[in-house]
């Protein structure tokens, strides 16, 4: 048998896809620089050509010279800020993926980073500093706002398990709910900034109560930024949940139960437990994601949510799409998607143009991953026209929909309707 | 619209007056023709040519290139090498629109049809009669009617497909096909989920079909109905052409010889079982039934002893998947004792079953295998936490691995990349048998096999009822359902007739005959409860 063309090993498909859907909205956005710079009469050529290069290399941007001109090279706030943006993003990635993984829509993570965030916070200011260790309580404070997120996480979990209720459904209801249990709890709360009486609105920081996430040494790799070791815990439990999924029996159960609930229980396996541990654990993480975010020390969180959720759990949809779930893309995909949030920053502050434009972006790449199906199979057709004779599917079966019928295609799939 | 009884009618005098010209025109040709996927050849120098008006059986094994030979007719595959000839001009045929052109039509094996539209608009789909952008249902609705009634093919138009029987939606697959006026009719494995009365409905109404000069592919692999109703056979073994006769010359025991490529043991041999202790005892089982108010099962008593194969007979529906539910624990059995090897499990749950039984499985996607894993994988569903393939919590990769190689060449199970080929790519037989071995491997006491063969080629069925024999003669107890007779009749040493939710009878398969355990079934004799209780 040939070697197997690089292009149609199923991994390398997958990367090439994120990989031109990232290329395609990036283009679709230099694009969109350019219609406004030549539409607005404010505009010029050369500030569209500026605003691209910066859309394509925001991260490297150092502002402009004397003259005029942008400058290039190592910046290392823009780079520290990346990654201390990407840790709470590969949290909520991490559970968005992992919960795809065994089957399950984690539609809840805004929610669950709520809930990780009320606990934590709660945690961090309330315990006394003055009689504790600061790590531990930065430690109890990460804990508790996991196991809050854990436990919200369940609840969508349990209604799947046992009532068969969309966890989608389950999802989205509990998000308002938490996002308006955590107002509610936060304007009764002693947490309220009241000492800067022009920041209505926000809960303390954590380094009021003299808690703030370590370091890690990162402060000086990347001076004047907010990074900390928040993207090194982070790191690590996506390398944790990919050992956990790839490698570990429990791992198979989740899976097993994902893909096929029904030939899961035949074969004597818990489905029911399982599906709420696989939301809890999606919850856990996508708290704990929220634990890293705010107990930074440098980040304040403004209590009155309950008009809106947070974007960031949101993005792990998007995030965890990118990386076609697996947890280790997860942490590129994470990094990618913040410095986009970096070069929109640069755009507003080094151009006319501002941070909208890196929403597009977003959008287009987000639409992109959503076919990545499809553009998946056309790069393996590309691959084919290379190299004939890869793929080793030794039984090929017919392709079922003869479009003659004019009946829309009906996948086999395990006898699970969803 | 031309009315289709006259379009017929046309057909059926050009088809007798033509006859003697017609005698060696060939309705379709498909000459030479080669299709490579990847790796394998699935259709090798393939020669078929259906003669007009009649019907044309395609025969061969699993994974023999039948499908894909079809398929190419219908311009699903292109060829790369052979040409296809339609009344004998070459056409080419790229895409299932061409073929539709051409008048052929093609019931699949796995129906084409929208659950959630009506019966009259699945079969108008895609031929819609439309005036200014508007349906014009009713002159569709008249036409179907016109149809169905010349074929007596039944089928209430306004019903949704969900709602109706199988044999119904392949009734609507046909009409499709007259529908379109197709004279090509292609019907891919369709006995496979049909009842045998319903079997021999379809078998009628294909010969009324040839009758009219509709040229019919048939493709099967059960020799019975290819006996019965074509009138020449091809045979394709591992995509190569094997030969194509007359079926009045031939025999069940060549054709299946001419598939499998060796002679094949089409009946069961096996010595008398010598039954030992009892392994399951079933006591007044009751289980709800999931759609109406009665039970599903209603007071069952059997038992089944070390060493025999017992076999419950019925017809499809009649009570024993929901049996089958609650004794494995997929159901929760509404009232009554199950006992397995001395304990009581009643209400244990299915891990704890499975420390005595092991279960073939009716439905083989939705039960028996995760179609997402690998072979090996799906070779471990039970067994990833026995000590042997786990770690410390980690699957021992290599354990599985070694495992599932033994199995696949213990079993013979043939798959593309070996243990990591996904299951969803098998074909269904190797499926089958990759539960089989993963199952009889498990090695317990009580082996619960539901339909094992079905949709299965003579080779595999051959194998699973060896392989079933030669566990009963390990001393397993073995509990066999299934809808076959000839299946029943061969390989039970007791058979249990379930009619209604009840079993109706307990017969001896030496004693009886096909006729008397077909009234059994019908629910017309029983023998009274006394006697059928042990």
């Amino acid at each position: 048998m040939k070697k197997e063309h690089f292009l149609q090993s199923e991994g390398s498909k997958s990367v090439a896809a994120s990989v031109l859907s990232i290329l395609i909205g990036l283009a679709v956005g230099s694009i969109v620089i350019l219609i406004v710079g030549l539409t607005s009469p404010n505009l010029s050529l050369s500030s569209a050509w500026d605003g691209i290069r910066i859309v394509f290399g925001g991260l490297f941007s150092t502002g402009r010279n004397a003259a005029g001109t942008l400058t290039w090279g190592f910046n290392p706030t823009n780079i520290g800020n990346m990654l201390f943006r990407a840790a709470p993003l590969i949290m909520t990635g991490l559970s968005v993926g992992m919960a795809y993984k065994t089957g399950l829509f984690n539609i809840g993570a805004p929610g669950q980073y709520l809930m990780g965030t009320l606990v934590s916070l709660s945690i961090a200011l309330g315990l006394p500093s003055e009689t504790m260790s600061t790590t531990l309580i930065w430690l109890l404070a990460f804990l508790g706002g996991t196991l809050a997120g854990a436990l919200w996480g369940a609840i969508p979990g349990l209604f799947k398990a046992l009532l068969n209720i969309n966890e989608v459904l389950a999802c989205i209801m509990t998000n308002w709910i938490a996002a308006n249990l955590v107002t509610w709890l936060f304007d009764i709360s002693s947490f309220k900034n009241v000492t800067e009486s022009t920041k209505t609105g926000y809960i303390y920081k954590t380094t009021y109560n003299g808690v703030a996430t370590a370091k890690m040494g990162l402060d000086k790799i990347f001076p004047n930024s907010q990074v900390n070791g928040g993207i090194l815990i982070a790191i690590v439990f996506a390398i944790g949940v990919y050992v956990l999924m790839s490698k570990t029996t429990f791992g198979y159960q989740l899976k097993a139960c994902g893909s096929n609930r029904h030939a899961a229980r035949y074969a004597g396996i818990a489905d029911k437990r399982n599906i709420v541990l696989s939301m809890a654990i999606a919850g856990g993480l996508s708290a704990a994601g929220a634990s890293l975010y705010y107990l930074s020390g440098n980040t304040e969180f403004f209590w009155s949510t309950y008009q809106s959720l947070p974007a960031i759990g949101f993005n792990g949809i998007p995030v965890a799409m990118l990386a076609s779930c697996n947890p280790i893309g997860i942490i590129f995909t994470a990094i990618f998607m913040s410095m986009l949030d970096i070069s929109g920053l640069q755009l507003t502050n080094l151009t006319a143009y501002n941070e909208y434009i890196t929403n597009v972006i977003i959008a287009v790449i987000v639409y992109l991953s959503a076919f990545s199906l499809v553009i998946k199979m056309w790069i393996g057709k590309l691959g084919k026209k290379n190299d004939d004779g890869a793929d080793a599917n030794a039984e090929p079966a017919p392709v079922p929909s003869p479009a003659a019928d004019a009946v829309p295609a009906e996948t086999e799939k395990g006898g699970d309707a969803k | 619209m031309v009315s289709v009884l006259a379009a017929l009618r046309v057909r059926a005098i050009k088809t007798e007056g033509g006859r003697k010209n017609l005698e060696n025109q060939y309705a379709i040709e498909m000459l030479n023709i080669t299709k490579k996927f990847p790796g394998i050849i699935a259709n090798d120098n393939i020669t078929l040519q259906l003669k007009k008006g009649e019907i044309h059986a395609l025969l061969g094994e699993n994974g023999a290139g039948k499908s894909t030979l079809m398929s190419v007719l219908f311009g699903l595959y292109q060829p790369e090498e052979g040409i296809i000839k339609k009344d004998g001009e070459v056409v080419s045929i790229k895409d299932p629109n061409d073929a539709t052109a051409l008048g052929i039509g093609m019931v699949h094996q796995h129906f084409k049809l929208v659950d959630v539209f009506t019966v009259l608009d699945n079969i108008i789909l895609g031929a819609e009669t439309t005036k200014c952008g508007f349906l014009q249902k009713k002159e569709a609705c008249k036409k179907v009617e016109e149809i169905s009634k010349r074929y007596g093919l039944n089928v209430d138009l306004d019903a949704k497909v969900e709602d109706i029987t199988v044999g119904m939606q392949q009734r609507v697959e046909i009409l499709k096909m007259l529908y379109r006026d197709n004279e090509i009719l292609i019907f891919d494995e369709p006995t496979a989920v049909l009842t045998p009365q319903e079997i021999e409905e379809l078998m009628a109404t294909m010969k009324e079909f040839a009758r009219e000069g509709k040229s019919i592919l048939f493709i099967s692999h059960k020799l019975n109905e290819i006996m019965e109703v074509s009138d020449r056979v091809s045979v394709l073994r591992k995509g190569k052409y094997i030969g194509t006769v007359n079926t009045k010359d031939t025999t069940k025991q060549e054709l299946s010889n001419m598939m499998v490529g060796r002679p094949v043991q089409l009946e069961v041999t096996k010595d008398e079982a010598k039954p030992a202790g009892e392994v399951l005892k079933v006591d007044h089982l009751c289980v709800h039934s999931h759609v109406q108010k009665r039970n599903a099962v209603n007071d069952v008593s059997f038992n089944v002893r070390a060493g025999e194969i017992v076999c419950i007979a019925g017809i499809d529906g009649n009570g024993q998947t929901e049996l089958i539910y609650g004794l494995t624990g997929l159901d929760k059995p509404a009232s009554g004792t199950i006992t397995l090897c001395g304990k009581d499990i009643s209400h244990a749950s299915i891990r704890h079953r499975g420390e005595h039984m092991s279960h073939i499985p009716e439905d083989r996607h939705k039960h028996g295998l995760v179609l997402d894993f690998t072979l090996e994988q799906n070779m471990v569903l039970q067994r990833f936490n026995e000590p042997r393939f786990e770690n410390h919590g980690f699957i021992n990769n290599k354990a599985v691995r070694d495992y599932a190689e033994e199995l696949i060449k213990k079993f013979d199970v043939r798959s593309g990349q070996g243990p990591i080929t996904r299951a969803r790519s098998m074909s269904g037989g190797n499926q089958q048998k990759a539960i089989i071995a993963r199952e009889v491997d498990r090695d317990k006491d009580l082996i619960v096999a539901v339909q094992p063969t079905r949709g299965l080629d003579v080779g595999a069925i051959e194998f699973i009822h060896s392989q079933l024999v030669a566990e009963r003669d390990r001393g397993k107890a073995i509990l066999l359902v299934s809808l076959e007779l000839d299946e029943v009749m061969s390989l039970s040493d007791r058979i249990l007739v379930m009619y209604e939710g009840e079993i109706v009878g307990e017969l001896d398969p030496k004693k009886t005959t096909v006729e008397e355990l077909g009234l059994y079934m019908a629910g017309a004799k029983r023998t009274a409860k006394e006697e059928t209780a042990v």
